[in-house]
């Protein structure tokens, strides 16, 4: 008997014995991040990072926490707002391993915000900011995906300080806010081993997802600083500008940091996400100019493949797919549409032909979405990009944070605040908090604490 | 109950798998990359770096036989792998799984003469309330084999214990039940420098991965992969050409190859072939200092309000010091710009700069883009002064450069003007050919073309050739009809490129809802206001202009052949169309011919002018 059957029995044999007091003991988190506590039961808070919108309040970007306990008086309010100075363009937010510090980046100014959510969960407080990440990583801009590593962080760059075009790389930086390192994403002239699987090496970066039990790390491509920056209108009339969109997702080897394989993935595919399942070595992305779903898996052979599987919608109208969200069964995916603010349903039962099962208009645009552990309570966003967003519709419907309960057939509205009339700003990316994660929990391991992305 | 049940399991396990080391098949030095049953695949060691983290602390401690000691004595200049545990944790992705892995770890290290000298495992608990030395050394006799380097530490209370644990971001919390604490497993790597060097959770605590690691700080760290010579430094770093086609294939550089290439210093002592002398200058002759200043200056993302935008993230020395990645640039938080970023080559004999020709010297011209809200929107002259000044790399080297001046509107000017009078360029085919008299530098084609461009095209009627140099501009205003065609006939454009060689057409719904902002320009009429001067544009320069792409004034036209097609066709009607341009009836022919020939007005020092802007690191917030 090997070491690894051995272990393997190990965990095994102690997760079937537990299976019916805890769904995954032994399976770590591969889509959030591995080992993150996660929350199981209700979510008390979800944490928005908002953009500051000039003309509107005070006009920076803040952290906005809204109450999502139906059990609670202030359900569905806003309890707290916290203003964080300047316009940064803010967009993505992370939690570290230990979900005790939330990390927030600005894709403008290349700032990061450090938030202690764990002291109070229900008034996170700002405790320290990073402003040198672009010269610290030697020119890395637009920090983007922040994902929880053992110990450190990982941030994904969307730019870079030459040419504010697409080619970046990642960062790491330690919990303590410290930097470590800066890997840059494959270029032909530096491709650190990475085989060109097909003709496209443009050393573009957007997300970051790994499945540590495989050794594996994804990164896919968006575009750079000039392009998420402009006027959407202006950028789709400029060809020049729409040439500059990442058609790459890239293989790593996760313990190493070094590019395997390159695939061409045309049309800017974007977020992430990987199976739970301990023998689903797959992940799925959206293509956001192409409007496919395409599925990177591990081939019966060993060999990481990347394939169309799905489309959504009709390309020709640019539904722009943004965000999505994978079950915990592995048999859902959540796609959001950002121009006809849509979310869609997959059925992923079978991950090479997903079929769409479900579409429910949520507003004007859409762009994130956020799911409780059992499916049951979906939240969405609005805002994309400050320059991107629409800025016309129906009240409520432009800017927004709505909770929804999902039946299995259904979208029901709970509640929707309205981030313009509430003087906010443009709400993005939505992270999950709970008092339970920090004095309530049994074990972080055993209750298995999180609302997933 | 259920740990009771669960610690029995565990137990059991743990029995079996210690007697199980003899058939292992993780032997040192072989280096395994196939995936392993379980789709892992393992990192070779040696072939990574793992950077440091932070300074392991220190902290006063217990072993298992009592005695009193402080972890930095216990780590003893060793490579350390260090476990925070507690002996009566059952979880299984836990402390129980962190002391079988240290153990596996323990048995391939006896195995290995480099690391059996220089390994030592450390399980800490901090639990010293029930792990007392002794029930500390009852648990260490079910993982730790006698001959292993392991040892087995507390503190003597909770006291002692919170500063470790703060320093080493452990957090536990005791459970209700006062018998368990839920904490998050953590397993430390430490160098021999005492220096974290890595982290594992249970996802990624696997032997082979910490017996990699464990190898690979035995060895020299690897060199950096040197970026292959790119001759090419001039081409953009992220070259799209022949994007439109489904072969397109990448031809990235690495961000990282700027400053890999030393600098070589310009030559500056008479202009090249083909430009007029220097005293015809728009002011003095560049000083090294000054220009190096400038050029510092020049690639600062600090001189921005909100530090993002340089000088050069509009004029980019591999871009043909313009941008030819968008049709006009993009200003501070993603305001939008309506004109064409001008190249600046040889623009120190410009004397009416911007494309309205409202400014007359370079001295005074940077003022223009500094200030502008949509460009880097800084609020006022003395804000840019004073954040210059309290920038720790200006103040020393301004002093220097100007001794009784320092920080001024007028030298932060100087300095700027002196580096974008350095981007001389001449010596080219073309003036190889003409001024030179080498008469086999230009092909037959191109010398073709430029007889179409003095003759029957009339280009030099603008782009003017004189005796002894040709600047190729006439410096004067001119309406081509472009203007007032963006103005008065604006159309939406519905094929949009999303992909190498995918071209859509899209439907309405795709741009509904979108604001494009207004993008009308009335040109010199807009500094005069009279009626005459409505959608004039500065006449450029033709010189380099292959690498000037997209060109107008509103970067509308793509290539160099839209340009000839577009005069071919006597540009656009309009009541003040210049007199100059009509209709010149080229053929396809003829139209190849005249690219040819502005193809042959590179200049010769094009890889030295980006390799010179390349070794100038980019100003970035510290």
């Amino acid at each position: 008997m090997t070491l690894k059957a051995t272990r393997a029995l190990l965990v095994s044999a102690l997760a079937t014995f537990t299976l019916g007091l805890s769904p995954v003991v032994s399976a770590d988190e591969t889509c959030y991040s591995p080992y993150m506590a996660k929350i199981v039961g209700q979510e008390d808070f979800m944490y928005i990072w908002t953009l500051g919108v000039q003309g509107l309040g005070d006009e920076q970007d803040k952290l906005v926490t809204v109450d999502v306990n139906p059990s609670s008086k202030t359900y569905g309010k806003v309890t707290n707002s916290l203003s964080v100075g300047g316009r940064n363009e803010a967009h993505h937010s992370g939690f570290t391993d230990d979900r005790r510090f939330l990390w927030a980046g600005g894709l403008d100014t290349s700032t990061i915000f450090i938030f202690d959510v764990h002291s109070d969960p229900a008034k996170p407080k700002l405790v320290r900011t990073i402003t040198d990440f672009v010269a610290a990583t030697k020119g890395v801009v637009g920090p983007h995906t922040f994902y929880a590593m053992p110990g450190r962080m990982l941030i994904t760059g969307l730019s870079n300080n030459q040419d504010h075009g697409g080619r970046s790389g990642m960062a790491e930086y330690s919990n303590e806010g410290e930097y470590l390192t800066t890997h840059w994403m494959p270029t032909d002239d530096a491709l650190e081993g990475a085989a060109k699987s097909g003709k496209i090496a443009d050393g573009y970066s957007y997300d970051v997802r790994v499945q540590p039990r495989l050794n594996v790390m994804l990164t896919s491509s968006f575009t750079g600083w000039n392009n998420y920056m402009m006027n959407l209108g202006k950028m789709m009339g400029d060809a020049e500008a729409m040439k500059r969109f990442g058609n790459t997702v890239v293989v790593w080897d996760l313990h190493t940091r070094k590019p395997k394989k390159i695939f061409d993935v045309p049309g800017a595919p974007l977020e992430i996400r990987c199976a739970w399942g301990v023998d689903h070595d797959y992940c799925f992305t959206t293509t956001a100019l192409t409007s496919k779903i395409w599925l990177i898996h591990r081939d019966g052979n060993g060999e990481w493949q990347a394939k169309a599987v799905a489309d959504i919608g009709d390309a020709a109208k640019i539904p722009l797919p943004v965000d999505i969200s994978i079950s915990a069964d592995d048999t859902r995916l959540w796609v959001d549409t950002w121009n006809d603010g849509t979310a869609h349903l997959f059925d992923i039962s079978d991950p090479h032909a997903p079929k769409k099962i479900y579409s429910q208009k949520i507003g004007e645009q859409l762009n994130m979405v956020s799911q409780s552990w059992d499916g049951k309570r979906v939240y969405f966003t609005s805002s994309l990009l400050a320059n991107w967003d629409k800025t016309e519709g129906p009240e409520g419907d432009v800017q927004y944070f709505k909770a929804y309960d999902w039946d299995g057939k259904a979208l029901k509205p709970r509640f929707n605040v309205n981030f313009v009339a509430e003087k906010l700003g443009r709400p993005h990316q939505m992270t999950a908090g709970a008092y339970a994660l920090f004095a309530k929990a049994p074990t972080a391991a055993r209750t298995g604490l999180a609302a997933r992305e | 109950m259920r740990n009771r049940l669960l610690y029995a399991v565990l137990a059991s396990l743990l029995i079996v798998s210690c007697t199980l080391d003899a058939h292992e098949d993780m032997h040192g030095g072989t280096q395994r990359t196939a995936p392993a049953a379980d789709g892992f695949i393992a990192p070779i060691p040696g072939s990574y770096e793992l950077p440091v983290v932070s300074a392991a602390a220190d902290g006063a401690v217990l072993d298992d036989t009592g005695a009193t000691s402080s972890l930095h004595a216990i780590y003893d200049e060793r490579i350390v792998l260090l476990s925070f545990v507690f002996t009566h944790c059952v979880d299984p992705d836990g402390c129980p799984l962190a002391s079988f892995v240290l153990s596996q770890v323990g048995r391939q290290v006896l195995r290995d003469p480099a690391l059996r000298s220089s390994v030592r495992l450390v399980t800490f608990s901090f639990d010293p309330v029930r792990d007392t030395p002794a029930v500390l050394a009852a648990y260490a006799k079910s993982f730790r084999r006698p001959e292993m380097d392991w040892k087995f530490v507390t503190t003597k209370d909770e006291a002692a214990l919170a500063p470790i644990l703060a320093s080493y971001g452990q957090t536990i919390q005791r459970d209700p039940d006062g018998y368990a604490f839920s904490h998050q497993l953590r397993v430390f790597l430490l160098d021999s420098q005492g220096q974290i060097r890595n982290e594992y959770s249970a996802a990624y605590l696997r032997p082979e991965v910490v017996l990699a690691d464990l190898k690979t700080l035995t060895l020299a760290t690897p060199d950096p992969t040197p970026i292959k010579p790119q001759s090419h430094l001039a081409r953009a770093g992220d070259d799209k050409t022949g994007y439109e086609n489904h072969d397109y294939q990448t031809q990235s550089r690495a961000i990282s190859a700027r400053g890999a290439f030393p600098r070589t210093p310009l030559n500056f002592d008479a202009p090249p072939l083909g430009l007029p002398p220097f005293s015809a200058l728009n002011g003095p002759v560049p000083l090294p200092s000054h220009a190096a200043l400038g050029r510092r200056l020049f690639f600062d993302r600090r001189l921005s309000h909100n530090d993002t935008i340089a000088c050069a993230s509009c004029h980019l020395p591999d871009q043909g010091f313009t941008n030819q990645e968008l049709k006009t640039p993009i200003g501070i938080e993603g305001r939008s710009v309506k004109r064409n970023a001008p190249s600046l080559f040889n623009v120190g004999y410009q004397h009416r700069l911007f494309h309205d020709a409202r400014e007359s010297r370079l001295e005074q011209q940077v003022w223009g883009p500094l200030l502008a809200m949509n460009e880097m929107g800084n609020p006022a002259v003395g804000f840019v002064l004073d954040k210059v000044t309290g920038l720790a790399d200006y103040a020393a080297e301004f002093a220097r450069v100007f001794p009784d001046q320092g920080i001024t509107m007028e030298t932060l000017g100087a300095a700027l003007a002196a580096y974008q009078r350095t981007l001389v360029s001449g010596n080219s085919v073309f003036d190889r050919w003409y001024f030179g008299g080498d008469t086999a530098a230009l092909a037959p084609s191109a010398q073709r073309g430029f007889e179409l461009f003095r003759g029957k095209a009339r280009c030099v009627a603008c782009h003017t050739i004189d005796k002894t140099f040709a600047l190729l501009t006439d410096r004067e205003l001119h309406n081509t009809g472009l203007g007032f065609e963006r103005s008065m006939r604006k159309k939406p454009a519905s094929d949009v490129i999303v992909g190498p060689g995918l071209v859509m057409n899209l439907k309405a719904e795709a741009s509904a809802g979108l604001n494009e902002p207004p993008v009308n320009d009335l040109g010199r009429y807009e500094v005069t206001q009279e009626p005459s001067d409505r959608w004039k544009f500065r006449t450029p320069s033709l010189r380099n202009v292959a690498h000037t792409a997209p060109y107008m004034h509103d970067g509308s036209l793509a290539t160099l052949a839209d340009v000839v097609r577009f005069y071919n066709q006597g540009g656009i009607a309009n009541e003040g169309l210049d007199p100059k341009i009509a209709p010149l009836y080229l053929t396809n022919l003829e139209i190849g011919e005249l690219v040819a020939f502005l193809n042959a007005l590179t200049g010769d020092n094009l890889e030295a002018l980006t390799r010179d802007a390349f070794a100038q690191p980019i100003g970035d917030r510290h």
